[in-house]
Parts: structure tokens; C-alpha cells; sequence
């Protein structure tokens, strides 16, 4: 409601259409609200001015991403930003807060216009009785205004049902917060600290967020009913159609039009008191997303997840408050604790001590007490202060205020920033905070094991690279080798392809598909190394760019044209982060291939009629977007694909990114990722769980064994199906 | 205090080993050469005394292939020093030869300690610590596990003996210590610091002098194990399992009744 409503409504000027504004009202009154406006104003500007300190103290990558600096050409790119335009549609449609949550994101866009059409209402009679009123008369020696006849009446109709828009959105909201007993809103921590915790104060927070909101508009229309029953429901304030219906109310209840006047008198103060309190209480709360919500969301960058950016210049990852970007330090103070990514979060499902939501909060509570900005509420309590609660300045962040075994608990799925309707980035987040871990040496035993036979064998499993290509023995030809000859596709087969047991027999097949099929491929045997991407997701900046040196160099002794993948992992970084480094061919995941030699004909099948179910690979469905391919392949091998809730995009982690295949399970896990989705898929009825990565096959054959679902649950890779599917002659060859 | 830990590259046993057609080496240009597995615990316990009562940390080593990774990665971890001794040293160095050179060197050194690795696959006697003990005239512990200052120019030595059982010692430095294991798992040193010691280039070169020495014993031939038969299974049921155990352990003559 607009600020400066009347206490008192006496004289009003014969049949002008309009209303008083501090009519009647006595100058010490007028002179009281305009200290507390100013009062107001201060406490506002300072609270704000804190938080751009903090802000300042990060590094400088907002503007370069506004201006797109960091975009580097891809011969296939993926999602780039979004242009401003269309990032700013996404702030003003709310967008993100709307998708997949239809009904609590229609509630907040209801408030969100509602509130900000009060707010402009304000700013409009502001700039009538502060500006136009005395600028008038300045000038001409007579007050003009504009705010009487139409533009009154019109000014009271829109407004108005801004007021109701609000009322709405923040009932509904309100209800559902209240309502709620799913995990989004409950605010138990992931990670347990041994002195325990308390977070009253975010309940607290959230419900004088959404009751003084409520308190300020209902009390605005009270005024505004009492009003105009005081003078007697003028013709023309019908137009203010619910301030009028609130009107013929109280005159419904009995109330005369003189009590109207002096129950008027007092809830105008109780309004104006709210409402510039709130104001001043903005900077300080959770009302803050207001405002650096939307500078979130128009400087995220997609691409940041899927192509990481390098650790600050000079550091090896981030370590105190000044190695957070200026942006991420406003991403903290963007977080309204909505919970949809700690709902997602394959760590958090399982019971590992991860939840991005609280990793947030956490951090957030660390940079206030480094930055010294305040929070009046929304703190996080505890009996012996530890971690971001320990107030004092707490360095290095990641082992102090974030336990080190949050951070290995993340799977780099992708899931939260998905979801993060405010565009908050947690996985570069996390992946620069591993980094400095990394540069400690603090890693779990069987990680550094990995990453030491990555640096000295260029695989994980620590075997001889000349043995890396011994799975092609017992195929019906000999596979070429890209350093040698020519060839169309350099076929890059990855670790577990080649070296995992259970794997290698289904790359062999894929090997007999494509030679039967015509296609022209190669390998680089033993030059092959990891591609690197879930070596840089752990953290291990140098060896993945040592791993990027050496496949460049071993590609650059090859003739081809495109590089076909097993692994979706090798897909993403060698398609969006290896042309940071200067490769330049385009990259396909070896579904896309196969969608097309089955849709051309060049594949003869004939339909397998099994009902399946299709897990999306993270890095292949959410980072990448390739979802289609797969199921194309799956139709044009007649099967009937049943999908899981969680599908394409919106897909499960197996637990095995961000290097999480390296490590062992953290003691608090309770249920894996893998068990958790191989339960989604048999409450299906199917029998058939169809993947498309290496290492979803070696995690869900554990799974169905680990959930007893191994009687009643196949795990097969496409390649198995489309193999089955081919002309018997075919098949015969392929099966080997 | 200062510190020297000599270290060696050995071949990495991932790959498959061939031996030369004269039979008296293993092929080495089908090898990889990876660290000392027990040298490097020797480096962590260095570091460890470093940390915890401050040192001066030289690592050493013989100009053997790949031996500048090892050599970078020790300074990368957090060595003082690195020194490579370079001259005529192809093929198998063997313990004498690597001794010699070492206690040369070492004659012209100053030090308080040598922490070395126990063994390695190439020398599993383990005579690098007791030789260079010897040579140097100090006095040596080997199969030590955990190395403290104790004061007055000594040092506390813990040592792990199979059966549980297990020794402290106190030894007057200087002193040679052969390293069976370092009180905590050799630290990780990521690739972007051993990169930057790289880029630093401290590797100091020294002529080795020494290892032209007669070496103490020749090789005549090496052989490749031979695979000698296979485990049999015993089948039936538990009566006849148990009846044939009885039945191999007798003639074995491992049972009398």
C-alpha cells in the first residue's frame, strides 16, 4: 500500500476525485513520518552498503560475465548465457522459481508483481505530493498534482488488484510453508556437527518475513476501507473496488463513519510503521533476495558447471574469503533456503554429510562474519561454536568451515544447479574448494591411489597402457589404429570400457555394431589416456591439464574427423573443455551415432518388444542435453520405454561422478544413489534397466545385486539391446 | 638438523618384465620407472621430522631414468634440496656400486641423519642402510618405522618386528636409518606444485664419483618364474574332502598318526 496515506481525513476539496494525502494531518505528524522515512533510508542504505563491501572483497568476474568474456568458441556448444534479454525475461517471469514446481512458483510470481505494482504505486504518489507538488509551486507559485481524476481512479483499480495478486501468492505460500512435512523445508542439516545445532532463527526469519509482508498489505487495504467509509463512500472510489468492498464491510459490521476516522488514525501508523521497518529490515533478512536475487540470475553462466573455470590466478583453489568471485559471495546472499536442491541432492538422499542448501548457508554465515555484514535472524545456532559458527576468522574454508567430507560427498551431478532458482553455482563451488585440498594433499587413501596411477599409467586402474586395447582380442577383426591410418571416427574408449571386466564385453560388441555397420574407426592404443574430466571435478587442476597435454599431443598423430565416446564423462570435457585448449573436432557419444545408423537403415533390426526403463546419465542428459538419442535408439529397436519419475534432465546421479568412483562411501551413507534409483525403476514393473556410460553399468549391476532385485532386474547397455535387436547372422558375429 | 634421504627409481611392476636375450638384465626399454615405494616413506618420515622439530630436507639420487620426477616431486612436497649425481650409470646399479657413489658424496656433506627406504624390488636383502652405515663409519637401524629427536645429539628409532612385537632404540647421530615405513602414508603432491618445482629447475647436478668401483657381485642370468602347476580342487562331499586332506597331509609327511 502506498506509504503516504492520511491519518486524518477532514476538508477534503470540494468534488475533486482524489484523496488526501497528509491532509488534515498535523505537521508535527507529517514531520515525525518524514524522520522515520529518512531513519529508514539510512538504516537501509548502510545494511546494503555492507553487503556491496562484501561483495567488493571477492574477485571481479561479474561484468566479464555479463559481457560474455569467458565464452570460448566450441565446434558443439552446449548451453551458453543466456542473452540479457532473455535473462531478464527469466527474472520477471519468474521462471526458474516456476519450473517443475508449478503451483509455489505461481504463488511467488502473484507476490512478486504484487508487491513490486505496490511498490511502483508508492514511488508514483512519492513522485506526485514529494516532487511534482513542490516543484510546482516553485515554479508557478501554485501546487499542481496529477493524482486526482482518472489517473486516480485508474491509479486505485490497478493497484488494488496488485494488492490482492499479493495477498494471494503470499497466502498460498504461507499455507504450504506451514503445511509442509517434506525434506525442502526442513531445515535438519545434512552434516551433523558433534556439539549439535540449532536453527530457530531460520524459522524465525522465514516467518517474519512472510508475516509483516502479510501484516503491511492487509492493514493497507484496512486503511484504505476505512477511508473511504469515513468519507462516506464517494461515487468514485468505487474504482478502488476492494478498498470500496472493505468499506461497505466494516459499514456491514456496524462501524459509523466517525469511528472509520479514529480507527483510521491509528492503523495508518501501524501500516506505516510495518512497511518502513520492513524496508530497513531488507538488507539485514532473507527479504534481501529481492534484491541480489535477480543480479544472480542475470550473471550465472550455464556453461560454468559443464566447462569449469580454472582456479583464481596465483591460488590453487579457494582458501579465504577474497578467493570467492564477487558473484559466488552474492550467490550466498541470493539463497532463500527454497530446498530444492537439498530435496535433489544424490548425497544428501543417501545420508552422506552433503546438502548444497546448508553448504550454502555454512558458507554464507562465514562470509558475514569475515565480511561483517549482519543477519538480524536466519542464523544458525550452536551450544560450542565451530565451523561457520565459530565467528572468529576461520581459514581455510574448506576443512574449517566446510568439513572436508561434505566436500567429497559430491557427485558433480549437477542436480542443484539445475534446479537453483536463483542461479547459484554450487559445483564450481565445491570443485574449488576440493582443489585446495587437493594442494594440501588432503584426500581419502584409494582417491590419491587413483590419481597417482592417472598420472603414472594415464588410467585409474592403475594398469599398463599397452594394455588398455587388449579388450578388442577375440573381435573379428582388428580394430585400426588412428596413428597409423586414417579414419572417420577416433574412437575414444575411456577406463572403464576398457579395462572393467563387466564393461569390456559390451565395448566389443559395440565394436562388431559399428564394423558391421560400415563405419570407419580407430584407436590411439596405448596413447589413450583419461580424458580428465572427473579428474579436474575432484580437484586435481594440474593433472587434468597434464592429462589434456597428452591426449592433444596423441590426437595430433592421428588423422580423423570426430571422436566418438563410451563415457559421457569424456564426452562433456573433451566437448566443452577441451577446445579451451585448442582441439577443435567435433565430439559424439556413441548413442547419437547409433540413433542414426538404426534410423538410415544401415543397422537392420527388428523389434525386440521389451518394456524398459532408461536411466539418463548425468553428464549426458543433464550437462549435455542429449536425451533424445537414446530413446530413439530404444524405438527403433521396438522396445516400449517406461520412464522413471526422474527423467532426462531431471535424471538421478548413480554416485559415481566428481570422482566419487575413487572413494569409498562415507560411513553416514545409508542408502547409495544407485540402490535409491534401482528402487524407482522396479516400482515400474520392468525388468529391463537400460544405461548408457560405463560406469552406470558397473554401479547398477552392484545395485540390483545389493537391493535384491537381482532375479527380477537386468541391467544391459544400449549397445546390448541394439546387438539383440540385429538380423541373427548379425548377432552371432556381435555377441562375441 | 639436516637431513639426506637417497632415493631410487626401480621399474613399475604394472608393466610386463622381459628379460634381455643374454639373459643378465631386464629389457629396460620396455619399462616404466617409478619411485622407491619404501624411498618415499623414507621422504615422508624426513618431512614428518621436518614438520614436527624443523630440518633441513636433502633428497638425493642417482641419474636413473625418470629419477627428476621423484626428484621434483620430493621438492614439491617439501624438500630443502634436490641433488642428481650424474655420470656413467646405465643399466642395473647394484647396491655397491649405489653405495659408493652415495657415501662420496655424502663425505663431503653434512648431515645429521639418512633416512633411506628399507629395500625395494631390486634389492630385497636390504643392504643400501647397513652398507652406508658402514662406509660412512655411523652407526645404522634399519626396519624403522618412526624416527624422533631425543636431544643431545641422538634419536629416538621405533622398530616393527612380525609377531606383534616391537623395538625403541636410541641412536647417536649422525646415523643411517633404512625406513620400513613412515609414521603416516606418503603425502600427495599435486601435479600444479610439482609442475611449479619444475619451473623453479632446483635440481643441483653433482659428478658422482664412486660407482665405477668393482661392483661386489655379478650377474650370471636372471630367470622368469615359472608357472608350476595349479592348486587342485578337492571335490565331494564333506567325509571324502576331509578324508583326502588327511590322505595329502600324510604323505607330505607333514601328519605322523
Amino acid at each position: 500500500m502506498p506509504l503516504g496515506h492520511a491519518p486524518m481525513l477532514l476538508a477534503l476539496p470540494a468534488n475533486r476525485i482524489t484523496r488526501p494525502i497528509f491532509g488534515g494531518e498535523t505537521e508535527t505528524a507529517k514531520t515525525v513520518f518524514y524522520v522515520l522515512a529518512l531513519l529508514t533510508v539510512l538504516v537501509f542504505a548502510y545494511g546494503w552498503f555492507r553487503r556491496v563491501r562484501k561483495y567488493e572483497r571477492g574477485r571481479r568476474t561479474v561484468l566479464q560475465r555479463l559481457r560474455r568474456d569467458e565464452q570460448v568458441p566450441s565446434p558443439s556448444p552446449v548451453v551458453a548465457p543466456p542473452r540479457l534479454g532473455v535473462a531478464l525475461w527469466r527474472v520477471l517471469a519468474n521462471t526458474p522459481v516456476r519450473r517443475r514446481n508449478r503451483a509455489v512458483g505461481t504463488a511467488h510470481l502473484l507476490l512478486f508483481w504484487g508487491f513490486t505494482g505496490l511498490f511502483l504505486a508508492t514511488v508514483i504518489l512519492s513522485a506526485d505530493y514529494d516532487v511534482y507538488r513542490n516543484v510546482s509551486r516553485w515554479i508557478t507559485g501554485s501546487s499542481h498534482t496529477f493524482f486526482d481524476g482518472t489517473f486516480y481512479e485508474a491509479y486505485n483499480a490497478v493497484f488494488n488488484a496488485a494488492g490482492l495478486l499479493a495477498v494471494v501468492g503470499l497466502v498460498v505460500l504461507m499455507v504450504r510453508r506451514a503445511r509442509s512435512r517434506g525434506v525442502r523445508l526442513d531445515y535438519r542439516r545434512a552434516e551433523q556437527p558433534t556439539s549439535g545445532y540449532s536453527r530457530v532463527w531460520f524459522v524465525l526469519g522465514d516467518w517474519v518475513f512472510s508475516g509483516s509482508l502479510l501484516v503491511i498489505l492487509l492493514t493497507g487495504f484496512g486503511i484504505q476501507g476505512l477511508r473511504i467509509l469515513h468519507e462516506h463512500l464517494p461515487g468514485f472510489e468505487r474504482w478502488t473496488w476492494l478498498g470500496y468492498a472493505v468499506a461497505e464491510a466494516f459499514r456491514g459490521m456496524g462501524v459509523s463513519p466517525a469511528a472509520a476516522g479514529g480507527a483510521h488514525a491509528i492503523l495508518w501508523w501501524v501500516h506505516v510503521g510495518f512497511a518502513l521497518a520492513f524496508v530497513a529490515y531488507v538488507p539485514y533478512s532473507k527479504a534481501m533476495h529481492m534484491l541480489t536475487a535477480p543480479v544472480s540470475l542475470l550473471a550465472t553462466n550455464p556453461g560454468a558447471t559443464r566447462r569449469l573455470p580454472p582456479p583464481p590466478e596465483g591460488k590453487p583453489g579457494y582458501v579465504t574469503l577474497a578467493d570467492f568471485s564477487s558473484k559466488e559471495l552474492l550467490d550466498l546472499d541470493s539463497c532463500t533456503k527454497c530446498g530444492r536442491c537439498h530435496e535433489a541432492c544424490p548425497a544428501r538422499t543417501s545420508g552422506a554429510p552433503l546438502s548444497p542448501r546448508d553448504l550454502i548457508l555454512d558458507l554464507r554465515q562465514w562470509a558475514d562474519h569475515q565480511g561483517g555484514t549482519v543477519s538480524l535472524l536466519d542464523w544458525e545456532t550452536r551450544p560450542e561454536p565451530s565451523g561457520p559458527v565459530a565467528g572468529a576468522p576461520s581459514e581455510p574454508v574448506a576443512g574449517t568451515v566446510v568439513p572436508e567430507r561434505t566436500l567429497w560427498a559430491c557427485t558433480t551431478c549437477m542436480a542443484c544447479v539445475e534446479l537453483c532458482p536463483v542461479g547459484i553455482e554450487h559445483v564450481p563451488l565445491i570443485v574449488n574448494l576440493r582443489r585446495s585440498l587437493v594442494d594440501q594433499g588432503r584426500m581419502e587413501p584409494t582417491l590419491q591411489t587413483a590419481l597417482q596411477a592417472l598420472s603414472q599409467q594415464g588410467n585409474s586402474f592403475g594398469k599398463s597402457a599397452r594394455m588398455r586395447a587388449r579388450w578388442t582380442k577375440g573381435l573379428s577383426f582388428e580394430v585400426p589404429d588412428a596413428r597409423k591410418e586414417p579414419v572417420e571416427y577416433l574412437w575414444w574408449v575411456g577406463d572403464f570400457a576398457s579395462f572393467d571386466d563387466r564393461v569390456q564385453g559390451v565395448s566389443r560388441q559395440l565394436a562388431e555394431l559399428l564394423h558391421a555397420a560400415g563405419i570407419s574407426f580407430g584407436l590411439l592404443y596405448e596413447d589413450e589416456r583419461n580424458a580428465g574430466n572427473d579428474v579436474r571435478r575432484v580437484g586435481e587442476e594440474g593433472l587434468f591439464e597434464l592429462l589434456v597435454e597428452r591426449n592433444l599431443a596423441a590426437m595430433a598423430k592421428a588423422d580423423f574427423q570426430t571422436v566418438l565416446t563410451t563415457d559421457p564423462h569424456t564426452f562433456n570435457t573433451m566437448r566443452n573443455e577441451y577446445p579451451q585448449y585448442g582441439f577443435d573436432k567435433p565430439v559424439r557419444h556413441y548413442t547419437q551415432l547409433l540413433a542414426e545408423l538404426l534410423e538410415s537403415g544401415r543397422i537392420p533390426v527388428r523389434p525386440l518388444g521389451r518394456r524398459v526403463t532408461y536411466h539418463d546419465p548425468c553428464y549426458l542428459g543433464r550437462y549435455n542435453r542429449i536425451t533424445d538419442p537414446p530413446r530413439r535408439v530404444l524405438a527403433a529397436i521396438g522396445c516400449e520405454l517406461v520412464e522413471m519419475p526422474r527423467n532426462r534432465e531431471a535424471t538421478f546421479c548413480c554416485g559415481a561422478g566428481g570422482g566419487r568412483i575413487w572413494m569409498v562411501d562415507d560411513p553416514q551413507v545409508q542408502e547409495r544413489p544407485s540402490e535409491n534409483r534401482i528402487k524407482e525403476a522396479a516400482a515400474l514393473g520392468v525388468d529391463t534397466f537400460v544405461v548408457a556410460c560405463p560406469k552406470d553399468f558397473t554401479m547398477y549391476s552392484d545395485a540390483v545385486k545389493t537391493t535384491g532385485h537381482e532375479q527380477d532386474m537386468t541391467v544391459v547397455d544400449l549397445v546390448q539391446l541394439v546387438a539383440e535387436a540385429m538380423a541373427p547372422t548379425l548377432a552371432e558375429a556381435v555377441a562375441g | 638438523m639436516r637431513i639426506v634421504v637417497p632415493i631410487k627409481q626401480v621399474p613399475d611392476l604394472v608393466e610386463e618384465l622381459e628379460l634381455l636375450p643374454e639373459g643378465t638384465d631386464l629389457d629396460r626399454d620396455l619399462l616404466t620407472f617409478k619411485l622407491n615405494e619404501y624411498d618415499d616413506h623414507a621422504v615422508e618420515e624426513a618431512l614428518c621430522l621436518k614438520e614436527a622439530a624443523g630440518a633441513e630436507v636433502v633428497v638425493v639420487g642417482l641419474d636413473e631414468p625418470e629419477i627428476d620426477q621423484s626428484l621434483y616431486t620430493a621438492l614439491a612436497k617439501g624438500a630443502d634440496r634436490a641433488v642428481k649425481l650424474t655420470g656413467d650409470l646405465e643399466g642395473w646399479i647394484d647396491t655397491h656400486r649405489r653405495v659408493a657413489a652415495l657415501a662420496s658424496w655424502l663425505a663431503s656433506e653434512p648431515f645429521d641423519l639418512v633416512l633411506v627406504g628399507v629395500q625395494a624390488v631390486d634389492d630385497l636383502d636390504g643392504q643400501v642402510p647397513a652398507l652406508l652405515g658402514a662406509r660412512l663409519g655411523v652407526p645404522h637401524v634399519s626396519v624403522v618405522t618412526r624416527v624422533e629427536p631425543s636431544g643431545d645429539g641422538a634419536a629416538l628409532v621405533h622398530q616393527e618386528y612380525s609377531g606383534g612385537l616391537a623395538a625403541e632404540l636410541e641412536v647417536r647421530l649422525p646415523a643411517v636409518v633404512g625406513v620400513q615405513a613412515a609414521r603416516q602414508a606418503p603425502r600427495y603432491a599435486s601435479i600444479t606444485r610439482v609442475r611449479q618445482a619444475m619451473q623453479e629447475g632446483s635440481i643441483e647436478e653433482v659428478a658422482a664419483t664412486g660407482a665405477d668401483e668393482a661392483a661386489g657381485l655379478r650377474v650370471r642370468r636372471l630367470f622368469a618364474p615359472e608357472a608350476s602347476g595349479h592348486a587342485e580342487m578337492l571335490e565331494g562331499n564333506v567325509g571324502e574332502v576331509a578324508e583326502r586332506i588327511l590322505e595329502l597331509l600324510r604323505t607330505r609327511g607333514l601328519l605322523k598318526a
